[in-house]
């Protein structure tokens, strides 16, 4: 991933954001058995594999009319809220907190390019001993996945009708244990880290903001007896919250390095074809709309749509909602905990139709994620996958409208164009998937490029 | 009962005799009698020796003939796809073999091979030289 | 939670194979009579899962690797610095001692531009530049996980970003470690053997015997089911998975003993099969992953 950005007089007037990596998933599926679908897109991403494993088994049950049990879900769910604390952890000590914090010296991998650590010696100091221990933590939140879902990452748990697996009470107590310890790191150290950081660098509550539209695909929610624990399918645009509609999503190819019978399409329609040559193109992300505009998802949206973050829409605002995110996800976990039930097998034998379709769409650690399948003699025929990154980090459609992350990057003022700190943090804390550079233009020149870290 | 098992039932016996030999040899002190014995010993060894090196032959050749008559088309053969209560057979050079219960055979397939097909070509280019037909059962034929 | 017998010797001295070679190394280190090696770790056509993996090592963990053992010149995903400057430093180390590890595919499709990462003195650098370059002159070349041994699901059909493995494109020997993703066991012990003892042992794959000579299948729990002929129908029983399409008795690697996440469990133990990710031809040639009918 690259960031290309104009700067003129301190002042972002541009920025692109290209994605670099080719990997064709979607056509990989097509004429493979259904049931695959699960572990196989999982390899879509080693940080993100159990979000993709949970979308493909949605839109299977979807397809295959399955409906899963209530130990079914909480089960499953349990395995994704593992994948969220491993995902938040990691992602604000190893990539969020080298970027406002001073890590030792004498190691390669901590040496940085630019200067701007604001953080009094003990206080950095607490956190880069947090940046260590985190290790741990973020590792028994895959500890967790594994006791459920078999290994992390790519987990062999997750499948049509919950997992493959039951509960016992020795598991239940194991993950209870690891569990309020990872809740307890969360309360105590990531999340007074996060405020100290967000305290020495207050100016990021006003850069990055972007469209300030919203969007979840749900999480957490729609229990049968529990209810909605976390948040409802939902937008939020020009100050109101709406229901989401699924018809309105459209996928655009109009900067991307593809080409389709029509630039625009809803997800059941088209797998466009991979074509560097194309003019105009700057990127292998396509360009993900809902009602025609770009929205931002992740934790911050869900967090607003829930109602229960509403400081803001800007850089900082997004790693708060992150780390506040983890410890209500970890609140959610241990009270689905006490609804397991022992001993319950939720697997049956399934059949798949000669033919059908069927939508996963579900909210993920880095925000809305959509696998869309359509089978034709028993074999997948189409497979659509709309990541989050795709709506964070989508590329201009046909009007000339960037996406969320170049948007938000847009009009940054920029301290010292030298070693444009700013852009590198706006990108991050979007969460990207992918790992991600920026190349800093200054009127058509190149003068510095970055790399930016998922 | 196949070729194989005679053979080792065989074995059995001589070796047995020559158990039974080896401990009339014990209690005998006439010479006459005790070089009787010990030839018949060498009788049961040149028997043993003849019937390992029939054993040998009959398991490194990957090329046994059909020990059933039954005869299948193609068309025939890709009903024992190992589903639905079918056995999984496949055909290498002609020949019907059972892979029903062969570990290697997970869920009917092996490699991206499905049961019944003929898999003669990526036998050959996979398991060449390997002692892997004999141990399987023949089921029939390809006509 | 499915515990093969601990009473095994055999079993018991391998699992504490790793930690007794990584603790070797770092002492030898300390004591002066191996030096720290400097580490590149290349993140291609992949999904990253390989460093993921690594950070999730137990024992020894991820700090003990890049700080006492290797010096960590160059990660993608886990660096401080950025674009230019990160490339800075991995070019400074082309003429340096180094150990490249390489995670994910080497795309070869319009000379390797559907994988660009990053740039160097404004010119895009490609995988297969990178790979090329660092490939060649390094120590020793490891392949961490499938996709970088094998072309793995990178390389899945019909391959469309033309994905090959890392020894299709270098002249030399590299010790691969296939496994989707690769166990961090398996990196680490491999990594500190290669700097106390040189190359290990290799089987016919280009894989370490001591972690990849056994087939599933030998050491499964379940396999007392397999002879009595015991199969699930599906997921979920805890029984033989033979007939639900089990990989185990084609793929060697020692899953069953050494298990995932600090050992809690595996693919077997968590009641559904093993779809073979270890081995040369994942995913095309293990799958289907499950089959429901089989006789």
């Amino acid at each position: 991933m690259e960031i290309a950005a104009d700067i003129n007089n301190n002042i972002v007037t541009d920025a692109w954001t290209e994605g670099l990596l080719f990997r064709g998933f979607e056509k990989m599926l097509e004429g493979r058995n259904p049931f695959d679908a699960v572990y196989f897109t999982q390899r879509i991403c080693g940080i993100c594999s159990t979000a993709h494993s949970i979308a493909s088994t949605l839109a299977l049950e979807d397809a295959l009319g399955v409906v899963v049990s209530q130990q079914g879900r909480y089960l499953r769910d349990f395995i994704h809220g593992c994948e969220f604390l491993q995902n938040h952890i990691r992602h604000f000590y190893q990539y969020t907190a080298p970027d406002f914090i001073k890590l030792p010296e004498g190691n390669t991998l901590f040496e940085t390019d630019h200067n701007d650590f604001r953080l009094p010696k003990e206080k950095n100091d607490r956190i880069v001993r947090h940046y260590f221990d985190s290790l741990e933590y973020s590792r028994n939140a895959h500890k967790m996945l594994a006791i459920l879902g078999g290994k992390a990452p790519h987990n062999h748990g997750v499948f049509i009708g919950g997992i493959t697996t039951q509960a016992t009470p020795e598991k239940i107590a194991r993950l209870r244990s690891l569990l309020m310890n990872i809740k307890q790191f969360i309360c105590d150290s990531m999340i007074p880290d996060a405020y100290t950081v967000a305290e020495y660098y207050q100016e990021y509550f006003k850069i990055g903001r972007g469209y300030g539209n919203l969007l979840t695909f749900g999480c957490f929610d729609g229990y049968e007896k529990l209810g909605t624990l976390y948040v409802n399918p939902s937008t939020y645009s020009g100050g109101r919250t709406m229901k989401l509609n699924p018809g309105e999503i459209t996928e655009n190819i109009y900067s991307s390095w593809y080409m389709a019978k029509s630039e625009t399409y809803t997800p059941f329609q088209i797998i466009p074809e991979p074509d560097m040559k194309k003019s105009d193109a700057y990127s292998w992300v396509k360009a993900p709309r809902y009602r025609g505009l770009p929205y931002e998802v992740g934790p911050l949206a869900r967090m607003w749509l829930c109602g229960k973050y509403r400081n803001g829409i800007s850089t900082m605002d997004r790693t708060l909602a992150r780390v506040l995110e983890a410890k209500k996800i970890a609140n959610i976990m241990l009270f689905l905990l006490d609804k397991l039930i022992p001993g319950v097998d939720v697997q049956k034998e399934y059949e798949v139709p000669r033919s059908a379709y069927g939508a996963g769409l579900i909210d993920t650690t880095r925000g809305a994620l959509g696998h869309w399948i359509r089978i034709e003699n028993q074999v997948i025929s189409l497979y659509q996958i709309i990541t989050p990154s795709a709506w964070n980090l989508s590329t201009r459609d046909r009007d000339n409208i960037p996406g969320p992350g170049e948007k938000a990057i847009i009009g940054t003022m920029i301290r010292n164009s030298d070693a444009p700190v700013e852009l590198g943090r706006i990108i991050r804390s979007f969460d990207p998937c992918v790992s991600c550079a920026t190349h800093v233009y200054s009127k058509g020149n190149l003068i510095k490029t970055m790399q930016v870290v998922p | 009962m196949n070729d194989r098992e005679i053979f080792i039932n065989m074995i059995d016996d001589n070796l047995n005799e020559m158990s039974d030999t080896i401990d009339c040899l014990y209690t005998t002190s006439n010479f006459r009698v005790k070089n009787k014995l010990l030839n018949r010993l060498r009788k049961s060894m040149s028997n043993i020796s003849m019937l390992t090196q029939g054993l040998r032959n009959d398991t490194s050749m990957n090329n046994p003939q059909p020990s059933s008559d039954r005869l299948f088309t193609l068309d025939e053969l890709s009903r024992y796809n190992g589903r639905n209560g079918n056995p999984a057979y496949v055909a290498i050079n002609d020949i019907v073999y059972d892979v029903t219960g062969n570990a290697a055979w997970g869920g009917a397939t092996h490699f991206g091979l499905t049961a019944g097909t003929d898999v003669t070509s990526p036998f050959a280019s996979c398991h060449a030289g390997q002692p892997i037909l004999s141990k399987l059962k023949v089921v029939g034929k390809i006509t | 939670m499915n515990q093969t017998s601990n009473s095994c010797s055999n079993f018991s001295t391998r699992l504490e194979t790793v930690s007794v070679l990584v603790h070797r190394a770092i002492d030898a280190i300390q004591q002066k009579t191996i030096k720290k090696r400097n580490l590149i770790w290349l993140e291609l056509t992949g999904c990253s899962g390989n460093i993921i993996s690594l950070l999730d090592g137990a024992n020894p963990d991820f700090k003990s690797i890049a700080c006492q053992l290797v010096n960590f010149i160059y990660d993608n995903s886990l660096m401080a610095s950025e674009g230019e400057a990160a490339l800075e430093k991995l070019f400074s180390m082309a003429d340096g001692d180094y150990i490249l590890a390489v995670e994910g595919a080497v795309s070869t499709k319009d000379n390797g531009m559907y994988n660009i990462i990053g740039r160097w003195k404004g010119q895009p650098v490609t995988a297969y530049e990178a790979v090329k370059k660092f490939g060649e002159q390094a120590g020793h070349v490891i392949t961490v996980g499938t996709c970088a041994s094998d072309g793995g699901i990178s390389a899945a059909r019909p391959n469309p970003a033309e994905c090959v493995g890392i020894q299709n494109l270098l002249n030399r020997r590299v010790i691969k470690l296939p496994g989707c993703p690769c166990h961090p066991d398996w990196f680490m012990g491999t990594l500190a053997y290669l700097m106390l003892f040189n190359e290990p042992e290799l089987d016919a794959r280009q894989r370490p015997l001591m972690f990849y000579s056994t087939l599933i299948h030998d050491i499964c729990p379940r396999r007392p089911y397999f002879n009595q002929g015991i199969f699930a129908s599906k997921p979920g029983e805890k029984t033989c998975m033979f007939k639900l399409g089990c990989r185990g008795p084609v793929t060697r690697v020692d899953c069953p003993i050494r298990k995932w996440n600090d050992r809690v469990n595996w693919p077997i133990g968590d009641d559904s099969p093993c779809i073979g990710c270890a081995m040369f031809g994942f995913p095309d040639k293990m799958e289907p992953f499950i089959s429901y009918d089989t006789t």
